[in-house]
């Protein structure tokens, strides 16, 4: 049987009928729901920046797209997702780029996203306005201050990230690494019995230790000349006469294994002047 | 006369749209001229390069006059086996969002590249689409497409945009947002096509993961299916992605009609998603859209759009207005200009905006 398609020409009324009937859906009036469009359930306020940036950036702007099986990217930005997928993992884009790296935002993958850095392709929200300076604010100030995914107190005291990073190549000239931890550690505790550098012939690098004004969770060694090129060793003490704990007492668990003390190393290499990766 | 009266209207039309967003709704002209999309596009499922049919088309009828003589008539065949293509957008974009300052920028929306090196001509091809800005380059699509039956049957492997209802170049349409799938978003996978007579049919295999690389097992199946007559034409799409995330399924309708000079578009979408949220979502987002060519050269497009982000919530749906004028003085360039209303709930000031754009738009 041959189906005579044209024989099911849809009247001129039907079509207009259809279309009418999409015309006619309204927007919701927004009762009962927050600024996401979710109904309001009771619960906490949000207590730290990482909820907050959740609350009023990523749930309202970003989650029309980034969300779900088919987020462009893979980047998921809803409450159960964002996380986990934005710290500490590369950027499918850039790949030489973590979407957040803990305690540098300029050289987050998110944040120039969102200022709409030309080397990272469109800005986002793609095609919505900029976000605003303070919301921008927001985003930096958290992950400069090692992005924590808590404001809640932690059971043990652990390295969040350093800069550089494990097995990184850092650029040549370098003369700080920064250390971040997941909770504000006891400055008095941050000395040579807590923190080494060593260079490639196991020998002690000299620097200074800090914590820098309101960021007491970052630890910065400061070196009086940039690190010659080569291979270093960085130790985050958590056993020997005063191991590094924070304000609360609790000791630096350096090997993650659920337990006070450990020591954390963290090996880096410094590359030349003027090469190339 | 005529022409003080045509003047009159077309400053009418550009005080009323003066002053960013990109509207690219290009299947309205495959309606218009009663074509399928691969009439006018190298991909049968429509958008990047143009064929020679395409790129003669955007000379003699689209632009409201042509400058050159008839030796000059651009083909994008550079040379025996290979052809180029291309699109660029600069845009200045005003936005005001309640409760913030309002802004206004230049900005480059797009500047594209295609190559299509026909190796077997009308039969094997090897087709890459690179974005060239904003950002560093980055290639959107690169396949390797066969015709398995010249003009009929072809397969296509490597990285693409998939099939799913009308594709519009607007990516920040509520439909392509709820697919997900858009010009931003290619997936890399294989593609059956057939063309047959007034048939479209494509069905797609993909890692379903939206340009990121393969996280899990599953795959996503995506397929639409189109039937053009010269005045109307309907079509249907379906989507299922299994993912470890949870698995998610879509299906949507489209349709267009003619009414002499006015072309009118629709579709609606419906997704099921169990990887939204703790339980999933239902989601649906419609959209209408008129196309008046008020003379050759000269567009006026109003679209209404409709989005349910999650059917089991009430009031919190979201709509979008446009009104956007194109005008296509001489041949491969667009001067076009509109405004987006958007209304969503008033706890949200973002779906609350008003954009308005102007923008360049140079193609071949």
């Amino acid at each position: 049987m041959i189906i005579q398609f044209n024989k099911l020409l849809p009247s001129r009324g039907i079509f207009g009928l259809s279309v009418l009937m999409l015309a006619s859906c309204t927007a919701g009036d927004g009762t009962g729901l927050d600024a996401g469009g979710r109904p309001i359930t009771p619960g906490p306020p949000a207590n730290n920046d990482f909820q907050q940036i959740q609350a009023t950036i990523f749930t309202p702007s970003c989650t029309g797209c980034h969300a779900g099986a088919n987020a462009p990217q893979g980047l998921r930005l809803d409450a159960g997702n964002s996380y986990a997928l934005l710290v500490n993992v590369a950027s499918s884009e850039v790949p030489s780029l973590l979407r957040v790296n803990p305690g540098n935002p300029d050289n987050s993958y998110l944040v120039r996203k969102i200022q709409g850095n030309a080397s990272v392709g469109a800005r986002m929200p793609l095609g919505g306005p900029p976000l605003t300076q303070a919301q921008i604010d927001l985003v930096r100030g958290w992950i400069a201050a090692g992005a924590p995914s808590s404001a809640a107190p932690v059971d043990q005291l652990r390295v969040a990230s350093t800069i550089p990073a494990a097995t990184e190549q850092a650029a040549a000239g370098l003369s700080k690494v920064t250390v971040i931890f997941n909770n504000d550690v006891d400055s008095s505790l941050v000395s040579s019995n807590s923190f080494e550098l060593r260079d490639a012939s196991d020998r002690l690098v000299k620097a200074e230790m800090r914590v820098p004004a309101g960021r007491q969770n970052v630890v910065e060694l400061i070196t009086p000349q940039p690190l010659a090129a080569g291979s270093y060793q960085l130790s985050v003490l958590g056993d020997g006469p005063a191991p590094l704990a924070d304000e609360g007492g609790r000791v630096l668990d350096g090997d993650a294994d659920g337990k006070p003390g450990g020591d954390l190393l963290i090996p880096f290499d410094v590359k030349e002047e003027g090469s190339f990766r | 006369m005529n022409g003080v009266k045509n003047l009159v209207r077309l400053t009418a039309a550009l005080a009323l749209f003066a002053a960013a967003g990109a509207v690219q709704a290009e299947p309205y002209l495959a309606a218009q001229m009663g074509l399928k999309c691969a009439q006018c596009h190298v991909n049968p499922t429509g958008g990047g390069m143009r064929t020679v049919f395409g790129n003669t088309y955007a000379q003699t009828t689209l632009a409201a006059r042509r400058l050159g003589g008839e030796e000059d008539l651009w083909t994008g065949q550079v040379m025996k086996f290979l052809s180029v293509g291309g699109n660029a957008r600069a845009n200045f974009n005003y936005t005001d969002v309640p409760n913030q300052d309002t802004t206004n920028e230049f900005a480059v929306e797009e500047a594209r590249a295609y190559l299509d090196f026909g190796v077997i001509p009308n039969r094997l091809s090897v087709y890459i689409d690179q974005r060239f800005a904003p950002g560093s380059a980055t290639n959107l699509e690169a396949n390797i497409r066969y015709w398995i039956t010249e003009n009929s049957i072809y397969v296509k492997a490597g990285r693409m945009y998939l099939p799913f209802g009308y594709r519009f170049e607007d990516d920040n349409a509520f439909v392509r947002q709820l697919s997900g799938i858009n010009m931003q978003a290619p997936d890399e996978g294989v593609e059956f096509g057939f063309e047959t007579g007034a048939w479209s049919t494509q069905f797609a295999l993909s890692n379903g993961t939206a340009g990121a690389p393969e996280a899990d097992e599953g795959k996503q199946i995506s397929a639409r299916t189109e039937y053009a007559a010269s005045v109307w034409r309907v079509g249907v799409s379906a989507l299922s992605n299994d993912t470890d995330a949870g698995d998610r399924f879509g299906a949507g309708l489209f349709g267009a009609y003619r009414l002499g000079p006015v072309t009118l578009l629709g579709e609606v979408d419906y997704f099921d998603d169990d990887s939204i949220g703790t339980g999933g979502r239902k989601l649906m987002g419609s959209l209408v859209e008129a196309d008046w060519k008020v003379l050759q050269g000269h567009n006026l497009k109003l679209t209404y759009e409709w989005l349910e982000p999650d059917d089991d919530v009430d009031e919190d749906e979201q709509t979008r207005t446009s009104v956007l004028y194109e005008w296509s003085p001489i041949q491969f360039v667009q001067l076009r200009g509109g405004v987006r209303f958007y209304d969503g709930i008033p706890q949200n000031d973002q779906q609350n905006r008003t954009q308005a754009f102007l923008q360049l738009h140079g193609f071949f």
